[in-house]
């Protein structure tokens, strides 16, 4: 199967993510679990520096985190100049409880309110677009609880 | 355990004036020899001596770009130290590193930026190598990548972002008294810091570091050369480089996460030099945004998450009566940015006795490398008593 995102390839950092944005544009939230000791490597690399397997599971999660830190952004800068019109902008760090606190980038979606480090929230995937410079992307969306209840990062 | 304590010493030190950025009249290699150059003058040693080039980061004025102009006799060792801001000391350890193993004797060190000759100083630093975790999420510029470690220094730590406010008034206080300092005209009061532009929160506009055009080098000789040329020595009693598991191109994975990343290096340092913190007279923080100089002096051990709000006040921040100085030139958010080489120069002015704001009878001196780096460095700095 042929991927949107790989016709955009970025070029940087570790980069042994590319199962990541396959999951997502498969509408999946996966991460990778090391085959030799079982312990989640994020981000995602070659070799598991634990254990020293070279193998891992993709495994698919319930897209639940918590919010680990967060920033608001009010300049568009030039790299992400794609996200112009949408400044100022929320993108939140999420942890992810049920892949040992792995944590996962996304921009915030919906209503801001009760935005704090945490709170718990829940991921949207969304397909490949301009905004996520051709890549598919998950966006975190803050959990109302009626008892405004929130976890402890 | 590195053996480079007091072998080697910092004796020239030159500066281009800091120029806004993109408005150089020079070329960033122009920029280089001239602070090459001054270096020299300053040291008292001829510029065809140099056998050493050491810079950081995405540096492009090599050795071989610059020893046709210098005159070079040969280039015995020449080096870049990885990453970005982080590399600075680590740069100054790979020199007395050289020196001391024979590898070379004069070395330089610098950097030398002109958006005239590139890009933006952020895409420049950057170079060309973010992870697309950020980029698909809307970061790019390290203000938006260090905001969110900020927040939670913060939000979960405990910190209050009042400290942040009283590091960038040091600076601004002190760039005011330094004709070379581009921010010198600019009086940051409590209203100016509040109501500036918000960039990425909690960061605001005079948070976050400058850019400029410019360039600022160093020369680094043996000390027993040392001790005979023209300016007072500023012996390298330390300077290590890394990072500790935990660290590295962890996108955001990093553990500790809101602070500088520099509690590795910084317990290094200090068990090299034979000093703590309470020793250090005068500090260079390199702050590409003031929560990261906060992050450097809890990993430095000048104060805890738990009382950096009673430690970190503008009052104990300045010179010469605060009892923790810090960047006394006006550092990257007042005097001007060349990735935080000008902090070099002042550390080793304030050992001289040529600070525009001069502490007292400075002994050790301490300069931080880039924060929040993927890796990073740190130095400490002694006149001869401190051997």
């Amino acid at each position: 199967m042929e991927f949107a995102f790989e016709q955009h390839r970025i070029i940087g950092g570790i980069g042994a993510d590319d199962e990541y944005w396959r999951g997502l544009e498969q509408n999946a939230f996966k991460l990778p679990r090391c085959s030799g000791c079982r312990r989640w490597t994020w981000p995602a690399h070659f070799r598991c520096g634990v254990c020293g397997s070279w193998n891992f599971e993709w495994t698919a999660l319930d897209p639940v985190g918590v919010v680990y830190a967060w920033t608001r952004t009010w300049y568009a800068f030039e790299r992400v100049k794609e996200r112009a019109a949408d400044v100022p902008y929320v993108t939140v760090l999420a942890e992810i409880p049920s892949a040992d606190g792995a944590r996962v980038l996304g921009v915030l979606r919906g209503s801001e309110e009760g935005l704090r480090i945490g709170a718990l929230v829940r991921g949207v995937i969304l397909p490949p677009s301009e905004k996520s410079k051709g890549y598919p992307s998950i966006q975190w969306e803050l959990i109302h609880t009626d008892s405004h209840t929130v976890a402890h990062a | 355990m590195s053996t480079i304590r007091g072998k080697t010493a910092i004796v020239g030190i030159g500066q281009t004036p800091y120029y806004k950025r993109g408005t150089s009249a020079d070329p960033e290699l122009k920029l280089c020899l001239r602070a090459i150059v001054d270096a020299c003058d300053d040291a008292g040693l001829h510029p065809s001596e140099i056998d050493g080039f050491i810079s950081y980061a995405s540096e492009r004025n090599d050795a071989q770009k610059l020893m046709p102009a210098l005159g070079t006799r040969e280039v015995r060792f020449a080096a870049l130290t990885w990453i970005h801001g982080g590399g600075i000391p680590g740069a100054l350890s790979i020199a007395a590193s050289a020196i001391t193993a024979g590898q070379a004797s004069v070395v330089a060190v610098y950097r030398s930026m002109a958006e005239t000759s590139g890009q933006r100083l952020r895409i420049n630093v950057a170079q060309n190598d973010t992870a697309a975790q950020y980029l698909v999420n809307g970061l790019e510029s390290p203000v938006q990548i260090l905001a969110p470690r900020a927040q939670r220094l913060i939000e979960a730590d405990g910190v209050s972002p009042d400290t942040f406010r009283a590091m960038a008034q040091a600076c601004y206080y002190h760039a005011r008294s330094n004709p070379r300092a581009y921010g010198r005209n600019t009086v940051l009061d409590d209203e100016a810091y509040a109501h500036a532009r918000m960039i990425a929160e909690p960061y605001r506009l005079f948070d976050c570091s400058r850019e400029n055009d410019g360039a600022c080098a160093v020369i680094v000789v043996a000390a027993d050369r040392a001790k005979n040329l023209k300016q007072k020595p500023a012996y390298i009693l330390s300077a290590p480089m890394g990072g500790l598991q935990g660290s590295g191109a962890l996108e955001e994975n990093i553990n500790p996460y809101s602070t500088a990343g520099q509690g590795g290096v910084a317990r290094r340092m200090w068990a090299e030099s034979g000093y703590g913190p309470r020793d250090v007279d005068v500090l260079q923080v390199y702050q590409n945004m003031t929560g990261m100089g906060v992050g450097a002096l809890i990993d430095h051990g000048f104060c805890t998450p738990e009382n950096a709000n009673e430690i970190i006040r503008f009052e104990n921040l300045i010179a010469p009566h605060g009892g923790l100085p810090c960047n006394t030139s006006g550092g990257d958010l007042a005097e001007g940015f060349i990735h935080g080489m000008g902090l070099v120069a002042e550390a080793v002015r304030q050992l001289r006795g040529e600070s525009t704001n001069q502490v007292p009878n400075a002994k050790l001196s301490l300069m931080t490398g880039g924060p929040g780096d993927t890796l990073t460095s740190t130095a400490l700095f002694g006149t001869a008593e401190t051997l």
